[in-house]
């Protein structure tokens, strides 16, 4: 008995046949070029939105959080369900950059310098509302654990303590990692920018680098570090973000699924943010050879897989509360999906756990406007899994007598809006000034960058050594 | 309003520091618009300072020790420390009866009230409006001065005038009054009816017991107060009368203390009263009875004849009801009823709503004297100061006198007809039908505004006066500060209209005082003084027959039937009565006791009368808006917010009055819908009505958004005979049927303090008392007098209906008020619930500054220096005991206005306010306990303060005696046997926090024929 193995050809990770000039070009021209007025439109919106935050803010903080909707027993409302979905939302760039690193999967390099910093935006605009939502502002830097002459420290029981550390170190070390994976391509644009206040700028941030094999050398382990790094980061940031609520003893909260179950709908999260983006900059920046049809299919097979764990993780609920025999327990779950909120309910299982379904369909899969649409009914429904589970919990928790609904101000929805405002002004600027993709790293996976001188038929094939032109700029 | 002369009335001594400059820098930089000083760029350091300045300032103002200038006094006033308050006696005044208090003065500044424990209306306890007195003192909306028409004026402008006015002894005067029980004042009032020979005096209450007067006069030819014995009943039935609540009864506080007095059960050998409550509305002797039947307000009438005319068949004396039938007449209540009253011959009592006819009294009189219970448990007293008539149709009569012109000066002590007189007796008309209109009053109030001399009234804690307790005892009400706006009290008042000039009131009140003590007068009036109360003078009990005429009163009556159709019923409201206490903000934004309700007044009614009006009786819960009715009888109309309260008589629908004011002050204008339109000089109290939905919607801040149990164990109950059965009904175990998990595993490690837990736990040293609580909700009745009395201890702020609409209410204890069982007639339950200083306490692990912690004691300590306000604290608390500064309440409350030194002086010194952003909660008192410990260790050495010497605000203040607290390391502290009562449970026992707080279960004795 014999059979034939076929070999099958990976598909090629830039599509298009493009050389590594061509790379270089297509990616950092965008930078080049002279800022299009569209992305001063953007810039305008985004701008007036991140007024409306700072706006926002300002009010907060003179009047007190009582401007909020906040009250007893929702002592905690759309500050702290902002703060989990953003920092969910940056889960995203670190899982493609440091893990997906290390297993080595080529096709993040398309992504991954965009995620990162998607990553980066999402976790500042995660970091303002644990800070604003204190009802004392002024006195916030008391959670840090700073000498003083009374030897008073912060209290290291309180999972609040610990997301203040998880979630600064998880920014550090993302933000590290994202500029030490820049600093190739900064070389790339120094030597590529006219401008001599540019070359001075790109040039500071390049640290001097040459492309010599020992900075290769010491990039590519500096690199390796970071990711080993950033790796477990990924895992406990949202693992402390959960311990938020699994530590205390609400129903509803007190879960040891919370880890698991947070890391898995952070990764969907993020997952879908970075699809929403994706697919409006590369038809933007005409970037679908590097940011192919390919790169959306993966990222919505863990659209898939993590939406189901999630679902997995709200059937695994309602079964542990049945099967607790926890009388309080039985009741959150049975008011959540039938109760004052269950509205939240069935917009949170709609989005997260029925739409990704649909990718169960390779055509679905491959369809960049339909992929665009369930992106965003993903981040929906993730931020009402925290609304969920932060709000229905507090509500209607132990003593029926202190039940109370929970509703948002005008404030708590500017604030939020607010946020994107920050996001997208970061992002903005970042897509105006940084390369979305991580030049050097795509080069490597190139065709080209692996070049064999056989072909599939084992017929061998010249070379082609081409020397590149110096750089003119496209008329 | 804040010119200096009014400074200079209230602040005395104090007022050259008032002026100082530092002071005024002080009142511009404390709180410079919002909270500039505390943006970014002030360091740590001058934070500190600024905060600092401000505390010793603050305390100042809250006349702590001042820091900055020490004044000391030239000559020390004997017993006075500074930092230690001083106690002294009075009594305030309530209608015609004073309760006896004891008021707490620090450095000559009133801050809190308790109980008097020898006067026989208090007991040590005290009501809500006792409690809430101290902020109407320190209310800066009283009337500063005598205003004429309307203008302000000077006091001495009025003396003259009256002196003028009332040289003329033949003037046709009218005197229309408050009533009132005080000796010195009907002195006055006889010296001025002989000295006046035109003169007419009647006395106008809006609510009084004039049916309960007028029903012993039919029954027994006398006018008598009736005064119920609950302490000596083995049976209570009551028709309609809510007893135990200050706005339904004059000496609720001494009821509630002697019928939950028969409901302490300490073991299953003790035996419990039984309580049958026949009612309208639900209250909360409704709620506190063992069977409640709800019957609309015109039934009741027939009820009781019905009652009456069962009993004549066994008992005589009752001939004038026999053969008597109606709806009720085979009611299966008559009959138990019946049976129930009779095997409890001598020792039952049977009592009936004063908005009852005063055939109704009549009828319940005849069966307590045909029961045997007169002179038993139901005395009759003779009033010294009640006239031989009919004083609310005098009234009437005066009325219709002072339109036909038949008087040319009207004097007003105290009432404000002009908002709360009958609607139809155009009173509007007979004010103008006369000269000259004098109106003594604390506000500048509807019937100030159409007076030509409005008098500004003092405060009782700032006059001289006496009175009559509800059983006759007297009592001096005696000054504990000099008069904040100068103003005058009744006695001094009618002293200015008698004699022309001003007699001081302590004159006055010794002159009347000369006639009581015979001898050794200066020794003994300081020995009343102290004491607070002259036993000896109690009324004189009347023994009483049933009068001859009593058939033929009677035989028009008991064939009254009920209204048919919807009948709306004029009571009193549970916070502000009649309307007297509208400006007051304690009481404004206490929960009403049974719907609990904040800041209005709404139309009470049940669900099945809601849907036949056409409104929809489920509430959302997801807002605060509830329908509109428009209710017309009259020919008037109010529009009124619709409340579907469980349990509420079908075709009743219940309306408070003291609503719906303007121009009162800032607490009470524009609250609410003054209901007082609806009531005409016939019919008083019910009437029929006629009831649709308005359209439209209204807010109503309610503190309680779900009512039902759901099947809970947070409140646990059995009937006496169960408990007799089953003494442990109300462990865990028992409600459950299996234990508490993890406890199997915690006995085997021997610890017996709670389930197994994963760290080895520390409890407070033994050397250290061990402070803990017991709330017995078998003495709890609802009645909010502990809320009121931690916001005064405790300095809590009141935040105003917005706000509490949003759930941010601030009480440190609240009573939550549970319905179980059927919707249309459910039982309430009562829990009053502080915090509950858990051992092991959920809160104290998730802050993240350490800012709450726990104390050596076993208090659950706030720190609000180190609070930053992530409120994770609160919503860990499984108990939603804490509470949070949403916003800056205490700027709000204690600096706005024109005077806000006046209403910082009733904050407790001892007591920080809290600052915007910090979260707060029941502290067990630690003030007190702590002034406890420091005084058990000066004296003893020990740390630990004997038993009792440490009491909390709440537990002081409750007339149910339902709050035990104590040490827990003294075996033999009334808590430790609290605690060891079987009916002992803590709420919440299987998450293992360990509350210090626990409950006695509740327990009904129920008849088991009706059960």
């Amino acid at each position: 008995m014999s059979k034939t193995y076929e070999y099958v050809p990976e598909p090629a990770l830039v599509k298009g046949n493009h050389d590594f000039k061509d790379i270089t070009a297509m990616v950092t021209d965008i930078n080049l070029r002279p800022t299009p007025t569209g992305w001063y439109i953007a810039f305008a919106i985004s701008s007036l939105l991140l007024t409306v935050l700072l706006g926002s803010i300002a009010y907060l903080f003179w009047q007190g959080t009582g401007i909020w909707g906040l009250n007893s027993p929702a002592g905690w409302g759309w500050a702290i369900i902002n703060f989990v979905w953003w920092v969910g939302i940056g889960h995203a760039g670190t899982l493609i950059s440091a893990i997906l690193f290390l297993f080595r999967q080529g096709w993040r390099t398309a992504i991954n310098r965009f995620a990162e910093a998607m990553t980066i935006f999402a976790v500042m605009c995660a970091g303002i509302f644990p800070a604003i939502h204190v009802g004392r502002i002024w006195v916030i830097y008391w959670v840090f654990p700073v000498p003083n002459s009374m030897a008073m420290w912060p209290n290291f029981n309180s999972p609040l303590l610990w997301d203040v550390f998880a979630v600064s170190t998880y920014f550090t070390v993302s933000f590290l990692f994202w500029y030490v994976g820049l600093v190739p391509d900064f070389a790339t644009i120094r030597d590529r920018i006219k401008s001599k206040f540019g070359k001075l700028i790109y040039g500071t941030f390049a640290l001097g680098w040459r492309g010599s094999n020992r900075h290769w050398w010491n990039y590519e382990k500096s690199y390796m570090i970071l990711a080993g790094l950033a790796t477990p980061l990924v895992l406990s940031v949202h693992t402390i973000v959960s311990f938020d609520f699994a530590v205390s003893i609400i129903p509803g909260w007190h879960t040891t699924i919370f880890p698991p179950y947070f890391v898995a709908g952070a990764v969907f999260s993020g997952f879908a943010m970075v699809l929403t983006l994706m697919i409006i900059c590369r038809k933007i920046y005409g970037l679908e050879d590097i940011m192919t049809v390919d790169h959306i299919e993966k990222m919505n097979i863990i659209i898939l897989v993590t939406g189901s764990m999630v679902g997995f993780a709200y059937a695994m609920e309602f079964f542990i509360a049945w099967y607790s025999g926890v009388e309080y327990e039985k009741a959150i779950f049975i008011l959540r999906a039938t109760g004052p909120y269950a509205w939240a309910y069935w917009i949170m299982l709609t989005c997260n756990v029925f739409s990704p379904q649909f990718f169960w369909s390779k055509k679905l899969r491959r369809n960049v406007a339909f992929t665009f649409f369930i992106s965003i009914v993903v981040n929906i429904g993730m931020w009402f899994e925290r609304f969920v589970i932060a709000v229905t919990s507090l509500s209607t928790d132990y003593l029926p007598s202190s039940w109370g609904y929970y509703s948002p101000t005008f404030w708590d929805v500017a604030t939020y809006i607010g946020t994107f405002g920050l996001f997208f002004t970061f992002f903005l600027l970042f897509l105006r000034f940084l390369p979305m993709v991580a030049v050097a790293e795509l080069k490597g996976v190139l065709p080209q960058a692996d070049p064999h001188n056989y072909n599939d038929k084992g017929e061998y094939v010249e070379p082609v050594v081409e020397i590149p032109e110096p750089y003119n700029k496209p008329s | 309003m804040s010119d200096q002369s009014n400074q200079t009335t209230y602040w005395k001594s104090l007022n050259e520091l008032a002026q100082n400059k530092e002071y005024k820098n002080f009142v511009e930089r404390e709180f410079p618009e919002d909270a500039t000083e505390l943006s970014d760029q002030v360091s740590r350091r001058s934070f500190l300072r600024v905060m600092g300045a401000s505390i010793a300032l603050a305390g100042f103002a809250s006349c702590r020790k001042p820091i900055q200038k020490i004044l000391p006094y030239s000559r020390q006033p004997e017993d006075m420390v500074l930092g230690e308050p001083l106690f002294y006696a009075t009594s305030m005044p309530f209608q015609d009866s004073v309760t006896g208090l004891l008021v707490t003065n620090v450095e000559g500044r009133p801050n809190k009230i308790e109980g008097n424990e020898i006067h026989p209306g208090s007991n040590g306890r005290t009501s809500i409006y006792n409690q809430a007195s101290i902020l109407g003192l320190y209310d800066q909306d009283r009337s500063r001065s005598p205003r004429q028409n309307n203008e302000p004026t000077t006091k001495d402008d009025f003396v003259s005038f009256a002196a003028e006015h009332f040289s003329d002894r033949n003037r046709r005067i009218l005197f229309i009054d408050e009533a009132n029980s005080s000796p010195t004042y009907h002195r006055l009032k006889s010296e001025t009816l002989s000295e006046f020979p035109n003169a007419e005096w009647v006395t106008y209450e809006p609510f009084s017991d004039r049916n309960a007067i007028e029903g012993t006069q039919i029954a027994f030819g006398q006018r008598l107060r009736t005064v119920n014995h609950y302490d000596n009943a083995d049976l209570v039935v009551t028709l309609d009368d809510d007893f135990m609540s200050p706005h339904a009864h004059r000496n609720s506080v001494e009821n509630s203390v002697k019928l939950t007095s028969r409901r302490k059960v300490e073991s299953t050998e003790d035996m419990m009263s039984r309580i049958y409550s026949v009612e309208n509305a639900y209250t909360n002797t409704g709620s506190y009875a063992d069977h409640r039947l709800r019957l609309k307000s015109s039934q009741i009438a027939p009820f009781t004849y019905a009652l009456a005319a069962k009993l004549s068949e066994s008992v005589s004396g009752l001939s004038a009801f026999s053969g008597v039938t109606n709806e009720f007449s085979n009611h299966n209540w008559i009959n138990t009823l019946a049976s129930e009253l009779l095997s409890n011959r001598g020792n039952s009592v049977i009592s009936v709503g004063l908005d009852h006819a005063p055939e109704t009294h009549a009828a319940v009189a005849a069966m307590n004297v045909a029961l045997e219970n007169s002179g038993n448990t139901v005395t009759y007293l003779s009033v010294p100061f009640l006239n031989d008539r009919d004083e609310y149709n005098a009234f009437l009569n005066a009325v219709n006198d002072l339109k036909a012109g038949a008087y040319d000066t009207l004097v007003m002590v105290g009432t404000n007809i002009a908002f709360n007189a009958p609607a139809d007796l155009g009173l509007a008309e007979a004010l103008s039908n006369v000269e000259t209109k004098i109106h003594l009053s604390d506000y500048v109030d509807e019937t100030s505004r159409v007076s030509d001399w409005h008098v500004n009234r003092a405060h009782f804690i700032e006059t001289w006066g006496d009175g009559h307790s509800f059983t006759g005892e007297r009592s001096i009400i005696q000054p504990q500060i000099l008069p904040l706006f100068d103003g005058l009290s009744e006695v001094e008042f009618l002293s200015i209209l008698l004699n022309g000039e001003l007699t001081s009131g302590y004159e006055l009140v010794q002159n009347t005082w000369r006639d009581v003590i015979a001898s050794d007068f200066n020794r003994q009036w300081e020995s009343v003084l102290h004491d607070g109360v002259h036993l000896e003078s109690a009324y004189t009990q009347v023994p009483v027959s049933i009068s001859g005429m009593f058939s033929d009163s009677m035989s028009s009556a008991i064939n009254d039937e009920s209204i048919n159709g919807i009948e709306i019923s004029i009571k009193p409201d549970a916070r502000i009565y009649d309307g007297r206490f509208a400006n007051n903000a304690w009481l404004m934004e206490l929960p009403e006791p049974m719907t609990k309700i904040t800041w209005d007044n709404v139309a009470l009614m049940s669900a099945a009368t809601a849907e036949k009006i056409g409104i929809d009786p489920e509430r959302s819960f997801k807002n605060n808006e509830v329908p509109l009715v428009r209710i017309t009888a009259q020919g008037e109309t109010i529009e009124i917010a619709a409340w579907v309260s469980p349990g509420h008589a079908d075709d009743s629908i219940t309306l408070t009055v003291g609503y719906g004011r303007n121009n009162i002050g800032r607490v009470a204008d524009g609250v609410g819908v003054n209901t007082y339109p609806l009531r005409t000089s016939q019919e008083m109290f019910f009437q029929t009505a006629n009831v649709e939905p308005a359209g439209g919607t209204y807010e109503i801040a309610c503190v309680q958004d779900h009512h039902s149990l759901e099947g809970r164990d947070m409140i646990r109950t059995a009937t006496l005979d169960e408990y007799k059965e089953n003494p442990d009904f109300a462990t865990y175990e028992s409600v459950h049927g299996y234990e508490i998990p993890g406890m199997k595993e915690a006995r085997a490690e021997g610890d017996e303090r709670g389930p197994i837990s994963l760290f080895e736990e520390q409890y407070g040293p033994e050397h250290q008392p061990q402070w803990g609580m017991t709330i017995d909700l078998n003495s709890c009745f609802g009645c909010g007098v502990c809320t009121i009395a931690c916001q005064a201890e405790n300095n809590i702020p009141v935040i105003g209906k917005r706000e509490v609409g949003r759930r941010r209410i601030m009480h440190w204890i609240r009573t939550d008020r549970y319905y179980v069982g059927d919707a249309d007639n459910p039982t309430a339950y009562h829990q009053p619930v502080p915090c509950m200083h858990c051992e092991l306490a959920p809160c104290e692990q998730v802050c993240p500054v350490a800012a709450t912690t726990h104390s050596e004691d076993g208090i659950n300590q706030m720190t609000y220096n180190r609070c930053i306000g992530t409120r994770y604290c609160a919503n860990n608390c499984p108990f939603k005991v804490r509470r949070f500064n949403f916003f800056n309440y205490t700027k709000e409350y204690l600096t706005s206005g024109d005077d806000p030194e006046i209403i910082q002086m009733a904050m407790n010194p001892e007591v920080t306010v809290r600052f915007r952003g910090v979260i707060e909660k029941c502290t067990y008192c630690v003030q007190r306990v702590n002034r406890g410990k420091i005084k058990a260790k000066i004296a003893t050495g020990s740390r630990k303060p004997e038993d009792g010497a440490v009491k909390t605000a709440c537990q002081q203040a409750c007339p149910a005696n339902a709050i035990s607290f104590g040490d827990l390391t003294d075996n033999n502290s009334e808590v430790s046997i609290k605690k060891r009562n079987d009916r002992n449970y803590v709420m919440l026992e299987e998450i293992n926090v360990r509350p210090r707080t626990s409950y006695l279960a509740r327990l009904t004795n129920k008849n088991p024929e009706l059960a």
